[in-house]
């Protein structure tokens, strides 16, 4: 084989590498995929509304990210359920509560994890008693001008 | 009118019976893929025409398209003060379809025509012939390698393409617009999805690669054997495979529920 | 067939029977059946259009007839058995008009390129024997050069050397004079005569190049209006065909030729 076959070989190589790198890339950082090794933990919260909240939405505590929404479904008494894949490194209280928060005023939604004081420890599959559903903006105003006196007919 | 009737026909009968024609050669590449030896040195040599010699052009045309998503995205967005989802915005448009129909098409005008051309000139000059005389048959040889590159090429590609394009939005939108780049990034993390965008981009790049492939050497080998027949060839790989990107995109994104 | 004398060669390698044969509108062959002697060098001729080179491509299987059949060495080029095929072209070697060598390759690597294929030989016994079909074409220290980088002459030898390395029993030569000078002529002539005389080679040659076809043929096949007549030199020279004269008619020089032909065999 002359040098000249095996340097376009060699950038052949280069080339089909960096591609395949690229597809990872995106794949695991852009795409989000987690790799299927240590899985964090999930558990369970119950809300009322959950607004906008989608899959891969972040869960979050005092602002740091440490999971994501795995699947939002309808549980038996018709309510949402949420699971939530959780850090497993992460040692969370059983009373620890679960909200909806917004970023910004109009920003994405995301479930705000408060840890509670319990010895306790949340175990995996285990559900969050303590939840706060999303914040209706609708039925907020509704409820205002409720209160401010005029009949709502519904 | 009988002899626009019967010119609706001919060209409805042409149509389907190219289109059962390059079925059968699909299906000729496909028994020699599964069943001969690989072309290792040959596939290698097909790719690096048309792998690795398209990256300059593949990349710096995803970096201009990401930097004019970015521009003209920040404009739009900045009016409903959103300027904090332009990474979402150039990151989907690029990954969903930017990408791989423009990477596509991009491959289409380089490496497919001059596929196209050269296996058309190797019909000209009776190469082709001489190797069916030598009992070596040409799809194998010749057409395989060279679809063959071309399908492995074009999801590379489309990567490259993707990540140059976000890397161009980055660039305006953080160092020309003034963006948190924490906030470009965090926004196009968030809103691309596995399986709806990454695997829905490279399922499109795939079917592409193959569209392309059979299409540019399905030509060449059917060429005419004269000089217009190559330019005829070549002409139409780019209009054919062009057409079929296009259609097939839709259909892919109709399909996949994007 | 429509043979000068009548009679039939005994030994035919390849034959060719009521071929017919249409490009479109256009009738190529009507009825043409002609047999090629083994061990003889067959010379084909015919006006421009007449179908010579077709009909080699149509014996090589690479066309097909529309009707009528063509063996080779008994396995027929004009069914749609690949495997006959196959079997056919095992006994086949073409040297095209223009080599038809793959340009992106090496003289050597084109050469060796069957032996690639169809044999199990190693490195070196492929490198010898391309040697020595080069060698034995008259090229030498040509083994690493582009097939663009010949001149005619010499492209037209290393085709050569390509279409006679896996040993073939007959070769198909398509234009083998064509766009060369004198001397190049003389010198592919030379060749061919010995490849007949030293291997056994059938060779099957279309020409216009009256000179130098009358000097080689054992045979003429004279394609007309769709059929053809054949007969050696003499035969041809002494019958009062129409045809013939008509084909020859333009050319006193040709008359010449075919009767110097004609007695150099006698």
């Amino acid at each position: 084989m002359d040098s000249s076959t095996s340097g376009r070989d060699l950038a052949v190589g280069v080339f089909v590498l960096a591609g395949l790198a690229a597809i990872a890339y995106l794949s695991v950082q852009v795409g989000g995929l987690s790799y299927s090794g240590p899985r964090g933990f999930e558990v369970v919260a119950t809300f009322d509304n959950v607004g906008g909240l989608s899959a891969r939405s972040p869960a979050m505590i005092s602002g740091v990210k440490v999971g994501q929404v795995k699947t939002i479904g309808l549980d038996a008494d018709l309510r949402a359920r949420v699971v939530i894949d959780i850090d497993p490194n992460l040692e969370l209280p059983a009373d620890t509560s679960a909200a909806i928060r917004t970023q910004g005023l109009l920003g994405d939604q995301f479930i705000a994890l408060e840890p509670g004081a319990e010895e306790v420890l949340l175990g995996p599959g285990e559900e969050i008693l303590y939840t706060d559903s999303a914040l209706d903006l609708e039925s907020l105003i509704g409820r205002v001008v409720h209160d401010a006196g005029i009949d709502d007919e519904n | 009118m009988k002899a626009l009737v019967a010119r609706l026909g001919r060209a409805c009968i042409g149509f389907v019976s190219g289109l059962g024609a390059i079925t059968r050669f699909a299906g000729a590449i496909g028994v020699v893929v599964l069943t001969r030896p690989w072309r290792f040195r040959s596939l290698s040599r097909q790719l690096y025409d048309a792998g690795a010699l398209s990256f300059v052009l593949i990349s710096a045309s995803g970096m201009t398209v990401g930097m004019v998503l970015a521009l003209q995205g920040y404009n739009t967005l900045t009016r409903f003060g959103a300027e904090s989802s332009l990474g979402a915005v150039v990151g989907l448009s690029l990954i969903r379809e930017l990408g791989p129909v423009l990477t596509a098409l991009l491959v289409t005008g380089r490496a497919g025509s001059a596929k196209a051309a050269e296996i058309g000139a190797m019909v000209t000059t009776e190469q082709l012939d001489g190797l069916r005389m030598m009992s070596i048959d040409p799809v194998d040889y010749v057409a395989t390698p060279r679809a063959l590159a071309i399908f492995f090429a074009m999801p590379l590609l489309t990567a490259f393409f993707i990540l140059f394009g976000i890397l161009g939005g980055y660039l305006v939108g953080v160092n020309f617009l003034g963006l948190d780049s924490g906030t470009y990034l965090a926004s196009l993390e968030t809103s691309v999805d596995f399986r709806d965008d990454i695997v829905a981009a490279f399922l499109k790049a795939g079917i592409f690669g193959m569209l392309v492939g059979l299409i540019s050497t399905y030509r060449g080998t059917t060429c005419t054997p004269t000089t217009e027949g190559v330019s005829a060839a070549t002409t139409s790989t780019v209009v054919t495979a062009s057409v079929c990107i296009l259609v097939s995109d839709y259909v892919i994104t109709a399909l996949w529920g994007v | 067939m429509s043979r000068v004398n009548g009679s039939g060669s005994q030994d035919p390698h390849v034959e060719v029977s009521r071929v017919r044969l249409r490009f479109g509108s256009r009738e190529v062959f009507r009825d043409l059946s002609c047999d090629f002697p083994r061990g003889a060098i067959s010379i084909v001729m015919g006006g421009s259009g007449a179908g010579k080179s077709t009909l080699l491509r149509l014996i090589g299987g690479l066309l097909r007839p529309d009707a009528g059949e063509i063996t080779v060495g008994g396995d027929r080029t004009s069914g749609t058995s690949p495997a006959e095929v196959l079997r056919a072209r095992r006994r086949l070697g073409m040297l095209f008009q223009n080599g038809a060598l793959l340009d992106s390759m090496s003289i050597f690597e084109n050469v060796a390129l069957p032996l690639r294929e169809h044999t199990e030989n190693g490195e070196a016994e492929i490198a010898e024997r391309v040697s020595a079909r080069l060698a034995s074409v008259g090229l030498e220290g040509v083994e690493a050069l582009l097939p663009r980088e010949l001149s005619g002459g010499m492209l037209r030898r290393a085709a050569l050397a390509r279409a006679i390395v896996m040993d073939p029993e007959i070769v198909l030569c398509d234009e083998p004079f064509s766009g060369l000078d004198p001397p190049n002529v003389a010198r592919i002539e030379e060749l061919l005569r010995d490849l007949n005389r030293s291997r056994g080679l059938t060779l099957i040659v279309s020409s216009h190049h009256i000179a130098s076809s009358l000097r080689l043929a054992d045979q003429l096949v004279l394609l007309q209006g769709g059929a053809s007549i054949c007969g050696d030199p003499g035969e041809l020279s002494e019958s009062h065909d129409p045809r013939i004269t008509e084909f020859l008619g333009a050319d006193a020089r040709a008359h010449v030729a075919l009767r110097a032909a004609a007695e150099a065999k006698a």
